[in-house]
């Protein structure tokens, strides 16, 4: 019944006479553009015209004949049951889901007629966890953290993904030269770049501006307050970045004791300028407010408030943590086969650019990057706002993922242990917020 | 047509050998550079693996038993192989080390065979893997020479190929390891080959420029050691600079001494030599379990040292001092490594203890940061410890690219060798050499004449009698042969003495030339150098000195005329090798 639905929605799109459409009007959805937050699934229609197409005008009735052929090749591949045919992607929710919802989602429902329905979940890894703790998987694509997807792979929450699925670079490159290094893994696909910096308002700092992370530490040049995350993520690298430590060596000299005792003796110096933060939108508000003079946070959030907002936010590129969201499929997913579908779909070099140029997080292949042009509502050329801009890249931390897992416990104990030393500092655990987009661990 | 023709012969033999020393070059620096990098790789893997890097002992951090365990059995069951390895793989039966290629340079001999070589190598990994306090450059310095030889076996035609070759695997080596192409190739100079012939110098940086071609440009390896620096603001700070260099002289003589020193206890110990660096490890292990820096290479601890505020006076001092007797342990007991690294780490440490006492000194004086003082204290340590000052002063220029810090760490470095050399001698190469009785300390040369023996020169052409013999028949042999002397022989082949001419003339003609015979006061035996026959010959007035071997047989006898003649080949050999062109 499903496929006979897509086949339907393809000759929508392509306008041509559909004999089944009598029998397909009555099953589209009609709770188009509404997220249900923690609810398993939440359906979305299929807007009247979603397809971002190169072909317009006197190509349409081209488009109509591939349509077609994707029509038949829909009915002609083996039947499936008694499944629905859509699709549960679970990931983030907020402007980034918006930008994979025309990026991905949109587009791939135009060319398959499947319905792709959300569940935003909280980026934990126990989400997954609990999810197939039932037995029963009704996820079919997950948006993890690389790192948690690796995990996840060696805990065997994750199918396989063939690397086949992916398509080559409009050029030709093959799939393997052209994604980023070590994107491709047995249970994941790279998809984005994405990084947590320090920002400041320029507001505070008519004169000279911060450009490195050791002016984050320095409040006698760089007077005003701090805010980071109240979590023992970033600060760690920063703190010693700030001691002229090279970015290369920081996570071994991290895995010491006496490592761990320089980053907070360096955190001591400025512990009465910090405010903490706990969600991702509060250290743009605090930036916005004026009640802080710097603060740590993601790049996409800083580039909204910058580019799209006009708050006068400017980003240090310097230090900058960078991360990595993956595609995976939970196991056991009931929809495997159309999973890896939408895998293959959503890499290819254009759609990872189109999502580039919604939301500033750099794409997972070099083709996409050099196809990265203006935002789309702001009209602001979003190259330069790029974690993988090649000047940004330059200073840029590569997030030790091994030495992340491996030190969870002692990094919340040490960092804890340090706050609990001046109990007075809580600033920013109030006006706290779901976080909208991936913020670690 | 060129306008000018060139003599056929000559260039063909010219460009011939360019080409050969350049591809020597090429060849012997990409294969020392890829070992290089593979043992480079393969040790930090092991040191994971084997939980020796603090970055895998952190993930067991909850599991304090396993930590315990493996920093005490990791390095005993590692010295238990490195023990094996050494007695049944080389045949000298020790581990080897730059000293050995220095050795085979100068004398021109061969040097360890290649199966000796490679289980050398596996020993020196297992060490450093088993998290050994020993350096890693010296087993590199080696691996590059064995392939350096390897090359040098071709017959490719070229005289004296064998020098350059090695020098030329030892300047990749370097080079890589260091990411320093102009110190590996400077290296090779003042260490192995002690001369700067222009023949030599090319191929040798060719092969430099490979290592530095493969470690940064084809593998991108990451630099050693990076430091920014902002530049001594005060003058007087060069003061300093020279006591601390005169400090850290006195720190490197001691760890010389300490390690030859030890070596001697470890070779008087009842335990048999395979055990010893068990032993060593584990002691090791105990002595790391209270303080984790012992063990292996350091690197974390090499930047700690640069950090401002890493270290409290104190606790430099204990590390100073611990990783001394580590590294005297286990280099002494066995196990297969250099004194580069952990001479880098003492130095290291040391300089930055000066750097935070200065600001101590009740003077009214401002100190330009740690930073500087622990460069400068890691290069006055470690250049006399390997008897190479413009290579230090070089890899100091090319790991930070800071000038100014290249000019303080200079100075440190001509005082700390200038004193250390008073004090001890060039390095302790040379000092290891020595103890295998080939003493560098006067020159090359006179080195060189005390390797060569004048049995090579052994003449069989002398007059011999036995004692029985008469006058009348000694002075008949000896008109009939042309000579003024004669050997008296005895029916064992021993020597009883020499007759002389003139002494033979004034008695009766019955007497048995066995009662006139005298030992001559100058007698050669198998094992007299050139060097030493030189030195006998002035006052000597005879045709020939006797040779005899130690059981008293005559073997021959040396002419005067061939000792000098074995001084000239010497001699000239050294000035054709040092002045060759191409």
């Amino acid at each position: 019944m499903k496929r006979l639905k897509a086949v339907f929605r393809i000759c929508k799109v392509a306008s041509i006479p559909s004999p089944l459409r009598g029998e397909g009007r009555a099953r589209v959805p009609k709770a188009r553009g509404r997220v249900r937050v923690g609810l398993p699934a939440v359906r979305r229609g299929v807007p009247p015209s979603p397809w971002p197409s190169p072909l317009k005008g006197e190509g349409t009735r081209w488009r109509g004949r591939l349509l077609l052929a994707a029509a038949l090749l829909l009915l002609t591949a083996p039947a499936r049951a008694e499944q629905d045919r859509t699709l549960t992607v679970v990931t983030w929710g907020g402007t980034y889901e918006q930008s994979q919802r025309a990026a991905y989602f949109e587009p791939f429902e135009a060319l398959t007629g499947v319905e792709v329905e959300t569940v935003r979940y909280d980026g934990s890894l126990q989400a997954l966890r609990d999810h197939l703790a039932d037995g029963e998987t009704r996820w079919d694509v997950i948006d993890l953290i690389r790192a948690d997807a690796v995990r996840a792979c060696d805990a065997g929450l994750l199918e396989k993904i063939d690397p086949a699925i992916l398509e080559p670079a409009p050029d030709g490159t093959p799939a393997r030269a052209d994604f980023i290094e070590v994107a491709i893994r047995p249970c994941s696909i790279t998809q984005l770049v994405f990084s947590t910096v320090i920002a400041y308002d320029n507001r505070a700092f008519p004169g000279e501006k911060p450009r490195r992370v050791e002016d984050f530490f320095n409040t006698e040049r760089f007077p005003g307050k701090r805010a980071l995350r109240k979590a023992p993520v970033a600060l760690f690298e920063w703190a010693l970045m700030a001691y002229g430590v090279p970015r290369q060596q920081l996570y071994e000299l991290l895995s010491t004791q006496r490592g761990f005792d320089l980053a907070l003796a360096k955190l001591e110096e400025i512990r009465d300028e910090l405010v903490w933060w706990q969600g991702g939108q509060e250290p743009v508000d605090l930036l916005k407010q004026g009640k802080v003079a710097m603060a740590s946070g993601y790049n996409g959030r800083f580039f909204h408030a910058r580019a799209v907002e006009g708050a006068p936010i400017s980003v240090i590129w310097d230090g900058q943590l960078l991360d990595y969201n993956a595609w995976a499929i939970p196991k056991g997913a009931d929809d495997g086969d159309l999973a890896r579908r939408f895998i293959g779909f959503a890499t290819r070099t254009a759609r990872l650019a189109d999502q580039a140029n919604r939301i500033s997080y750099g794409p997972a292949r070099k083709s996409a990057q050099r196809r990265v042009g203006l935002h789309v509502t702001a009209g602001v050329p979003m190259r330069p706002y790029l974690p993988t801009a090649e000047r940004h890249m330059e200073t840029a931390i590569p997030r030790d993922h091994t030495w992340y897992a491996q030190t969870v416990d002692l990094r919340q104990r040490r960092f804890r242990q340090w706050l609990s030393d001046d109990a007075g500092d809580t600033e920013g655990e109030a006006g706290r917020e779901p976080a909208g987009k991936p913020a670690g661990d | 047509m060129p306008a000018v023709p060139i003599p056929d012969r000559l260039s063909q033999t010219a460009v011939y050998r360019i080409l050969v020393l350049s591809l020597v070059g090429v060849a012997v620096g990409t294969g020392a550079s890829l070992a290089a990098i593979g043992f480079v790789e393969a040790l930090t893997a092991l040191n994971d693996l084997l939980l020796i890097s603090p970055y895998a002992r952190i993930q067991y951090e909850t599991q304090p038993g396993l930590v315990t365990a493996a920093t005490v059995l990791v390095p005993g069951l590692g010295g238990l192989l490195v023990g094996l390895l050494v007695r049944y793989g080389v045949a000298e039966r020790r581990g080897l080390a730059p000293p050995d290629t220095i050795y085979a340079v100068q004398t021109r001999t061969r040097p360890p065979s290649l199966k000796s070589g490679l289980a050398s190598t596996a020993a020196a990994l297992v060490s450093l893997g088993a998290g050994a306090s020993v350096g890693q450059y010296g087993p590199l310095v080696h691996m590059g020479a064995m392939l350096g030889n390897l090359a040098a076996r071709l017959k490719l035609g070229v005289r004296n190929l064998q020098p350059v070759a090695l020098a030329c695997g030892v300047a990749a080596a370097i080079s890589t390891a260091f990411n320093a192409p102009i110190a590996g190739l400077v290296f090779a100079h003042e260490v192995i080959l002690r001369h700067y012939s222009l023949r030599a110098f090319a191929p040798v940086t060719v092969a430099s420029a490979t290592g530095y071609v493969f470690a940064n440009v084809i593998f991108d390896r990451p630099a050693l050691f990076l430091v920014s620096f902002e530049g001594v603001p005060h003058a007087y700070e060069f003061a300093l600079f020279a006591a601390v260099g005169i400090a850290s002289a006195l720190l490197a003589c001691a760890f010389m001494a300490l390690v030859l020193w030890a070596g001697r206890q470890a070779a008087r110990t009842p335990l048999p030599q395979p055990l010893r660096p068990m032993a060593a490890g584990l002691a090791l292990g105990l002595f790391a379990l209270q303080v984790p820096e012992v063990l292996g290479v350091g690197q974390e601890t090499l930047r700690f040292a640069t950090i401002d505020g890493a270290f409290q006076p104190g606790e430099l001092a204990l590390l100073v001092a611990a990783k001394l007797a580590a590294t005297v342990l286990c280099v002494a007991f066995g196990f297969v490594g250099g004194v580069f690294s952990p001479a880098l780490l003492i130095g290291i440490l040391f300089g930055a203890l000066c750097g935070t006492l200065v600001p101590l000194v009740p003077l009214p004086i401002e100190s330009s940061g740690v930073v500087v003082y622990a460069i400068r204290g890691m290069m006055a340590v470690t250049s006399p410890v390997i008897g190479a000052p413009l290579t230090t002063i070089l890899i100091v220029f090319e790991l930070t690219r800071n000038y100014d810090l290249t000019i303080a760490a200079m100075v440190a470095v001509v005082f700390s060798n200038l004193v250390a050399y008073r004090i001890f001698g060039r390095s302790l190469f040379d000092a290891q050499l020595k103890a295998r009785g080939f003493d560098l300390s006067l020159g090359r040369d006179k080195a060189i004449l005390e390797s060569r023996r004048v049995i090579d020169y052994l003449s069989r052409a002398a007059t011999v009698l036995p004692p029985s013999a008469s006058v009348r028949e000694l002075l008949a042999e000896l008109a009939r042969t042309d000579r003024a002397e004669a050997a008296v022989v005895d029916a064992d082949g021993r020597y009883r003495g020499t007759v002389q001419l003139q002494d033979a003339t004034s008695v009766a003609g019955d007497r048995p030339v066995g009662d006139l015979a005298e030992r001559t006061p100058v007698i050669f035996d198998p094992d007299t150098s050139v060097w030493a026959a030189i030195q006998a010959l002035p006052g000597y007035l005879g045709e020939a000195v006797p040779l005899v071997d130690t059981d008293g047989r005559f073997l021959g006898v040396v002419p005067e005329e061939a000792v000098i003649r074995a001084y000239l080949d010497a001699t000239n050999e050294l000035r054709t090798e040092e002045n060759e062109a191409a």
